[in-house]
């Protein structure tokens, strides 16, 4: 316990420098304001900046990110409230009760519960990944490789079932992921692979190309082909007091809406929008003949927004501790971090007590500069709304097209964006999510690197993978979860939440 | 019977991918299991990847009914066109003594196919948007990252109807100015800013 403050101590150190404060405002400003546009989310935002932190400090590059990623969860509410317009995809349960809560004049509580929740939530998740690093650390450190590489398929597994979608196609884009991963040069032999001998290439694909492309400049070409939707703001802010009656009905919420986030966020392939269905269908259940659900009840909005800032939050975990991303921000996070010369995995805590403490703080210092933010201002960021796609599209892609010549200065990264701007636009036209792509690709070297000192060090025994009790329990768990996915019944009901 | 055609189209590309893949990987030696070889994780991923893309063409056979766009016959022409264009212009391109280094033959090939694919209604914002990044590809070496900028903006700008010269001209001059103090005056990418013909 001691040590935890002490540790804390450090961390707040670390956070509290002015140029970790300035970047972690400026994540949280930024994820803010693509929180409230529609049309750009975190992933597409964090890796267009990817290249713009090379030249920062690791710890700053990483607070920044995280930054965006929490912040635009925050953002996201106040568009799904004002304007029936959820600005992220963790915010569509939130347009359902809370633009009912604005139609009866009650925005200015709705937006008050939600910064509120979500800071709640936001301080709780950070004292658990605080607590729970160290501990779970100390476990992953007696992790052989075979437990390596069934905690990562587990990874996979887990983050396919719970994509939207089908599962088999999901698991295909995981795979997919994988194998685009394999090109580049063979670690053990030095051996070219599937390089048409280019040397850009040799490195492998540009991991940064890959996102804007798919995410990014992919995302731009939809857009444009959907026609452009206008709202109005209709609906007053209001007093942003909540009355005696509403403190009693959202404080459980957002507790309940706290404990659920964290542990759907720490789940690979779990994360912010996963947490606010969850929590969605579990204050509907309930509040079963309680509350006028579906016509602005307040638990609808304190539960999910709650939720989605505590998985946002907590989703960090696996990767801080384990080096394993849960989704594909987390996958981002682990490019940003191998970019930056460090390798992510358990020994990250104590080799890297800067980055480990100093994020934690500053995740907690960050929630704190969200409500700030948010709640005096948000006539500001509904005035954001009113900037046509028209000009924000050409900002974009000249902030991709910059950014992704400046890793390599190498023009050839230019046009591998191009290419999988192509594949990005195929994905979505024929419904394959891309999300498990960046995940398989970030774990897939990982992957068979574990696979091959594993199978080396068992004299080519595959049993090893189920004899390793630690090992066998992580494939019995995801051998589960697809065999579960499989059986119709759940499937519908999964099918249910996403849709909400 | 009635055919998903998202589904079949997803299960045909990893599918087609993964042969590919299998085919690639004919070079590289398998080893064993216990000494694995470079081309031991590649065979195993690929021939997972047929085996998903095989279920999920399966599956695609009795989902329901869930068409692909409509593809006019433009469509189709263009395409074909585009990555006629492509394939043809690279070597040619590519044997110009003056254009082989920095991937120009590449980039300029690009502009050619895309130029092709915008002919079509459907295929245009696509094609307009890669066309303006691959501009940019192709200019910023030569032309400065100040040239770069405004050639991609234009050429994207074309992508959107709405769009009206004047606010092309300030969306230029924006994104100039913008661009300049985030990555020469704060980052100090290294690139050039004006034309060095």
């Amino acid at each position: 316990m001691e040590l935890l403050f002490s540790n804390l101590a450090h961390g707040f150190g670390v956070a509290l420098s002015f140029d970790n404060l300035l970047f972690a405002l400026l994540g949280a400003l930024i994820g803010t304001a693509i929180g409230v546009l529609p049309g750009i989310g975190p992933v597409a935002t964090i890796s267009l900046l990817l290249p713009i932190t090379f030249g920062q400090p690791a710890t700053t590059a990483i607070i920044m990110l995280a930054g965006i990623y929490y912040g635009a969860q925050y953002g996201g509410s106040t568009t799904a409230i004002l304007l029936n317009l959820p600005g992220e995809v963790s915010a569509v349960v939130t347009t359902l009760e809370g633009y009912k809560m604005a139609r009866n004049g009650r925005a200015g509580a709705a937006l008050a519960i939600a910064a509120l929740g979500s800071f709640f939530a936001g301080s709780v998740a950070t004292i658990l990944v605080a607590a729970s690093g160290p501990l779970l650390t100390e476990v992953a450190l007696s992790f052989g490789p075979a437990d390596y590489f069934s905690l990562m398929l587990l990874g996979l597994v887990i983050s396919s079932v719970l994509a939207q979608g089908s599962v088999v196609k999901s698991v295909g884009m995981v795979v997919l992921g994988v194998a685009l991963g394999l090109v580049g040069t063979d670690v053990q032999t030095g051996q070219q692979r599937f390089t048409f001998g280019i040397p850009e290439l040799s490195d492998g694909l540009n991991f940064a190309a890959m996102a804007m492309g798919v995410f990014g400049i992919a995302e731009i070409i939809l857009n444009l082909e959907r026609p452009e939707v206008r709202s109005v703001l209709s609906a007053k802010v209001g007093s942003l007091f909540l009355t005696k009656e509403e403190w009693k009905r959202a404080t459980p919420s957002v507790l309940r809406g706290t404990i659920l986030g964290s542990a759907l966020g720490i789940l690979p392939g779990g994360g912010a929008s996963l947490a606010s269905f969850g929590s969605y269908m579990m204050e509907r259940k309930m509040a079963r003949g309680k509350a006028e659900f579906g016509s602005g009840a307040i638990e609808g909005v304190a539960g999910p927004e709650a939720a989605n800032n505590a998985a946002a939050q907590t989703s960090f975990i696996p990767l801080l501790t384990l080096g394993i991303p849960s989704n594909a921000v987390m996958a981002l996070m682990v490019g940003a971090l191998i970019i930056q010369g460090i390798q992510p995995g358990p020994r990250m805590v104590e080799s890297q007590p800067d980055l480990f403490w100093g994020l934690i703080c500053s995740m907690w210092i960050g929630n704190l500069m969200l409500l700030v933010i948010n709640l005096p201002m948000i006539g500001m960021w509904v005035k954001l709304l009113q900037v046509p796609y028209k000009y924000m599209y050409p900002a974009i892609l000249t902030f991709c097209a910059i950014g992704v010549y400046s890793i390599n200065n190498n023009v050839f990264d230019v046009y591998q964006t191009v290419f999988f701007a192509v594949l990005g636009y195929v994905f979505a036209k024929i419904k394959m999510e891309p999300a498990p792509l960046l995940v398989g690709f970030v774990l897939g070297p990982m992957m068979e690197e574990h696979l091959r000192r594993a199978m080396l060090l068992s004299r080519g025994d595959p049993m090893v993978f189920v004899e390793r009790p630690i090992s066998g329990v992580l494939l019995a768990i995801s051998a589960l979860a697809l065999g579960l996915m499989l059986l119709p019944g759940l499937r519908k009901k999964k099918e249910a939440a996403m849709a909400g | 019977m009635r055919i998903n055609a998202k589904d079949l189209a997803s299960g045909l590309l990893l599918v087609v991918l993964s042969i590919i893949g299998l085919w690639l990987n004919t070079e590289h030696t398998l080893g064993s299991a216990r000494r694995m070889g470079p081309g031991y994780m590649p065979m195993l991923v690929f021939w997972l990847e047929f085996g998903l893309g095989a279920i999920v063409l399966v599956i695609s056979l009795f989902s329901g009914a869930d068409p692909l766009e409509k593809w006019t016959k433009v469509d189709f022409v263009t395409l074909a066109l585009a990555i006629a264009a492509t394939l043809v212009a690279y070597p040619l391109l590519a044997a110009v003594p003056a254009l082989s280094g920095n991937w120009y033959a590449l980039g300029l090939a690009l502009v050619i196919g895309l130029g092709v694919l915008a002919v079509s209604p459907g295929w245009r914002k696509l094609a307009l948007i890669l066309a303006g990044m691959t501009v940019f590809g192709i200019l910023l070496d030569q032309g400065g990252l100040f040239l770069a900028i405004a050639a991609m903006v234009v050429v994207a700008a074309l992508a959107e109807p709405e769009h009206r010269p004047i606010g092309v001209l300030g969306t230029v001059i924006f994104l100039i100015v913008l661009c300049w103090w985030v990555f020469i005056h704060e980052l100090d990418i290294r690139v050039s800013v004006w034309p060095n013909f």
